[in-house]
């Protein structure tokens, strides 16, 4: 069960761009979608499904704004209705389901619960994108895993340190503590190490920055959830004794890490990651350099938690360890588990 | 002899009506529950159809006289307001007895 009333990152304006006249085919929370541009070039999304044969659309062509599905040519409408078949009165063709979509953040955005629902108030607010003080850059993993392993995952950070050793990992995050908030929907895990050595990642981001990379450095790492499951991560380095997080910024190399995570399936879903920095915004070479830094540090944890989801799947009542370490997940899913329920409370119609 | 007009009178109480095959003569009832492509099939005649529910036309077929009860999506208003043609496989009869061109 997923929480279905609510917007989540589908995909990337650019995943959709470089498809062309090819519409894109994706499960979203159980949903079998197909999203495409329709006239205008506003981005729709319906159903996966014709409704003459039931054939995937996914597999069609965009012509015209229209979604031409590619068994035998019935042209697909923004709303789920058919608008033209060749050799037939379309009338009376049953409609498909439609969804919600805003463009937004340079991603389509989805909403895929009770339509009636749908309210674009409610997407959150980010100030780093479209922001011309920050510079973004950022990918996709398609994860074999149920979406909450990725949660627990961004919200204890002491896996870095042995998933990570030779990027961002380092032994302090382990002897560091971590306290972790709750304020309303939001979970927030914070720690903060003092006085160490940077890691090979900051090293680059130092450089980058015009700071000493062997200096001795403030290190924090602030991670922030909120539902239905976006994790934006504070993490930096500040020259030791400047004031950490609150250093002034000739002092520190910094960014968000952001992770959309769209549940797919029960064990499967969709990890849109990306980091934003407020320095060298104008530098597109270093936004690539630490987009092909971050992806690779993150298919790090594909194999983890694809092989963990593995061993849970074998064992289904087998009971999890609740750490110290994992309060910010256990927090996180609590959140989750709340909200899902007041979704699907009898007489509340999902 | 009844000389009533059957095409030009209403239905029946049960909801039943004929239908009249203007080629052989035959006479077919189709009752409440049944659709007149069902009546036909049963009796042996090889109509053409597909949908079954008033989507697709491919069971189109002339009305010779009586007035039917159209169901389907995929005449137009204008077209069903001619009565010269139904969808035999969901459309109905106003009429105790449908002539069909069959």
């Amino acid at each position: 069960m997923f929480i279905k009333n609510t917007w989540y990152v589908a995909c990337a304006m650019t995943e959709l761009d470089a498809l062309g006249s090819k519409p894109l085919g994706r499960t979203i929370c159980n949903e079998k979608m197909v999203f495409f541009k329709g006239p205008e070039g506003r981005v729709a999304a319906v159903e996966d499904f014709c409704p003459h044969r039931g054939a995937p659309l996914s597999l069609g062509n965009v012509c015209n704004g229209k979604l031409v599905c590619g068994y035998h040519g019935l042209e697909m409408g923004c709303e789920g209705k058919t608008v033209h078949m060749p050799g037939q009165r379309v009338r009376g063709f049953p409609a498909v389901k439609s969804y919600a979509v805003v463009e937004r953040y340079g991603f389509v955005w989805v909403w895929p619960g009770d339509q009636a629902l749908a309210d674009e108030a409610q997407m959150p607010v980010f100030e780093f994108f479209d922001n011309p003080a920050w510079a973004y850059g950022g990918g996709l993993y398609h994860v074999q895993a149920d979406y909450r392993l990725m949660v627990d995952n961004l919200m204890d950070l002491t896996h870095e340190t042995y998933v990570h050793a030779t990027s961002i990992g380092q032994p302090e995050i382990d002897e560091t503590p971590c306290t972790t908030t709750v304020e309303g929907d939001k979970v927030i895990l914070q720690r903060h190490m003092e006085g160490i050595q940077a890691p090979p990642f900051w090293q680059m981001a130092m450089s980058a920055n015009g700071l000493d990379p062997q200096a001795k450095v403030d290190r924090w790492q602030i991670c922030r959830f909120s539902p239905p499951s976006h994790i934006m991560i504070d993490v930096g380095v500040a020259l030791a004794g400047k004031g950490g997080f609150d250093a002034a910024p000739e002092h520190k190399a910094y960014s968000v890490v952001v992770d959309f995570i769209t549940p797919e399936s029960e064990t499967s879903h969709w990890y849109h990651w990306g980091m934003a920095r407020q320095f060298k915004p104008e530098d597109t070479a270093l936004t690539d350099k630490i987009r092909a830094g971050q992806g690779g540090i993150f298919g790090e944890d594909m194999e983890m938690l694809q092989l963990q989801q593995k061993n849970i799947t074998a064992w289904p009542d087998r009971k999890l360890l609740m750490l110290n370490i994992d309060s910010g997940g256990v927090q996180s899913r609590r959140i989750i588990d709340r909200l899902l329920a007041e979704e699907n409370k009898p007489g509340v119609t999902a | 002899m009844n000389t009533t007009d059957l095409t030009q009178s209403p239905l029946t109480d049960d909801g039943s009506f004929e239908v009249q095959l203007e080629k052989s003569g035959q006479i077919l009832r189709v009752t409440k529950d049944q659709s007149i492509l069902k009546v036909l099939q049963d009796a042996g005649h090889d109509v053409p159809f597909s949908c079954s529910e008033g989507i697709c036309g491919t069971c189109l077929t002339k009305v010779v006289a009586g007035t039917p009860d159209h169901w389907d999506m995929f005449l137009t208003p204008e077209e069903q307001e001619a009565n010269d043609q139904m969808l035999i496989c969901c459309s109905r009869s106003q009429t105790a007895r449908l002539v069909l061109d069959l």
